[in-house]
């Protein structure tokens, strides 16, 4: 399985617009999610072993700057990883629906294992996760969408 | 057609079983390390693979600042002469009153300006990045103000920048008072529906000392504190619950914070006499009997003799900045006050 360079470039840049606009512009919360987007349009083209070592990388990135959830980020992105190599075996489609789906399931995935593994002190009203996270993971679906469809990653697999 | 290799299938299969394993592993490993040890690997990667989006931050951020409005500046700076002209009488007259008396200069606090900034990143709800770090001065458990009071704590410092949660934090805690000195607790935060609604609690009132809302709540520096006394926290907005389990021992009170830490972009750090923390300011807090004591002596200390028969009240910490010498006891409040005289209600603000 040999990822095309655009695939790569798309899928480094990702990670860096992510901490670029969450760090960098300090735009918290208005950003979206371009990590765990990152990570799951790698997982879906490289096996799992790769997406949960991509994943561990990237949580543990984001974890630098939390300091009693260490850990949780890292947990969250590594599972999310494997999931989404594995969903391959499972789920076959390049629809616009589909992508959506896959993109925004897995980023409320990944906040819902955050704040599974947080604990009880740490982690946010439950509430957060039925309303925020939902509204926060469709936002970076479709920015993520967005960012695949400029790039020309998302017609190049629709054209295979 | 390519040959048929069932070795090298199942070589890829168990690597795609072993090593996700593995790194679920690892991950769970990261969550129980030693917090030390968490620190050290989240210090460098911000000082190696995340500092360009930190310098990013810091230039950002102060392209920011300058570009804010100039009018509003002139405003608070023609304010803050005004202040300035108007406390110097105040400050002569200070001067002379304590050589009279003859208590030495209070020892004042030491700030490190700072902009702060949020990681905005999930796990990092309740901290925030500052632009000071060792460097200038800035230790751990430092105390983060704002204009209108405390913002929060630092946690972790590095050379050049250091990582600190606000009150929203769910570890945060600090040990409070209302600002006559009469009702002493803890204020820590209560997660709100969402996030954003977070709020302070004061907890462990004693029942039968009710507290009026609208009260001053200001940081207590009782001995073992982190932060000094004075600095205000917020005001009593209401009563939050009454523990009736333990026959109604304890009251707790919803507090309108001060600051509010999402707003918080230029902050305060406080470097000076945090070592030994409230500790260091509470040296300077004696009994009543020291009021007594001036009144005996018709408010000077005689030639030749010292206030040393005045017994120091709370705190025995020996603060390492600004300290009078053992032979030199002070007889002040934190405040520069007479002991005794609760402080006046304005927080210590630089």
């Amino acid at each position: 399985m040999r990822l095309s360079l655009l695939t790569w470039a798309v899928v480094i840049s990702l990670p860096i617009l992510h901490f670029l606009l969450h760090v960098g512009l300090g735009l918290g919360p208005w950003a979206p999610d371009l990590l765990t987007v990152g990570l799951l349009v790698l997982a879906r083209e490289v096996r799992p072993s790769v997406a949960a070592g991509a994943g561990f990388v990237f949580g543990l990135l984001e974890d630098a700057f939390s300091i009693l959830a260490f850990g949780t980020n890292t947990v969250a992105l590594t599972v999310v990883g494997i999931l989404g190599a594995r969903s391959r075996d499972l789920f076959v489609g390049e629809s616009l629906v589909f992508l959506v789906s896959y993109l925004a399931l897995g980023v409320w995935l990944r906040y819902a294992l955050q704040w599974l593994v947080s604990g009880s002190a740490l982690r946010g009203p439950a509430a957060e996760l039925l309303f925020q996270a939902p509204l926060a993971a469709v936002y970076s679906a479709g920015v993520g969408i967005l960012i695949l469809r400029v790039s020309g990653i998302w017609r190049e697999e629709r054209a295979r | 057609m390519p040959p048929f290799e069932p070795d090298k299938i199942d070589k890829a299969d168990r690597r795609d079983v072993v090593f996700p394993i593995l790194f679920i592993v690892l991950s769970f490993l990261l969550l129980f390390l030693p917090v030390p040890a968490q620190q050290r690997v989240s210090a460098v990667l911000r000082g190696s693979v995340l500092l360009p989006f930190i310098w990013t931050q810091e230039s950002v951020h102060q392209a920011r600042v300058r570009t804010q409005d100039m009018a509003s500046l002139q405003a608070r700076f023609d304010t803050a002469v005004a202040v300035v002209s108007a406390q110097r009488t105040l400050v002569e007259e200070n001067e002379r009153l304590r050589s009279l008396l003859g208590l030495r200069e209070r020892s004042g606090l030491t700030y490190v300006p700072a902009s702060a900034t949020r990681p905005g990143t999930p796990g990092s709800e309740g901290m925030f990045l500052l632009d000071v770090g060792s460097d200038d001065g800035v230790v751990v458990n430092a105390p983060v103000i704002v204009a209108e009071g405390l913002v929060g704590v630092i946690r972790e410092v590095g050379p050049r920048t250091a990582l600190a949660m606000d009150w929203t934090h769910p570890d945060f805690r600090v040990s409070v008072m209302t600002v006559d000195g009469g009702v002493f607790g803890v204020a820590e935060p209560r997660a709100g529906a969402f996030r954003g609604g977070d709020r302070l609690i004061l907890n462990s009132i004693p029942f039968h000392t009710p507290v009026e809302p609208g009260a001053v709540v200001v940081t207590s520096g009782v001995q073992g504190a982190v932060y000094p006394r004075g600095i205000m926290v917020g005001t009593i907005a209401d009563l939050a619950e009454e523990d009736a389990s333990d026959a109604g021992w304890r009251r707790s009170y919803w507090l309108e914070p001060a600051a509010v830490p999402a707003g918080a972009t230029h902050v305060l750090v406080l470097t000076g006499q945090v070592e030994g923390g409230g500790a260091s300011v509470g040296d300077l807090w004696v009994t009543i009997d020291t009021l007594a004591v001036l009144e005996n002596l018709g408010g000077a200390a005689p030639e030749g003799e010292t206030f040393d028969q005045v017994p120091a009240a709370t705190e025995s910490g020996n603060a390492a900045s600004g300290d009078p010498p053992e032979d030199e006891p002070d007889t002040t409040g934190p405040d520069g006050n007479p002991a005794g005289i609760p402080d006046a209600p304005a927080p210590e603000q630089p």
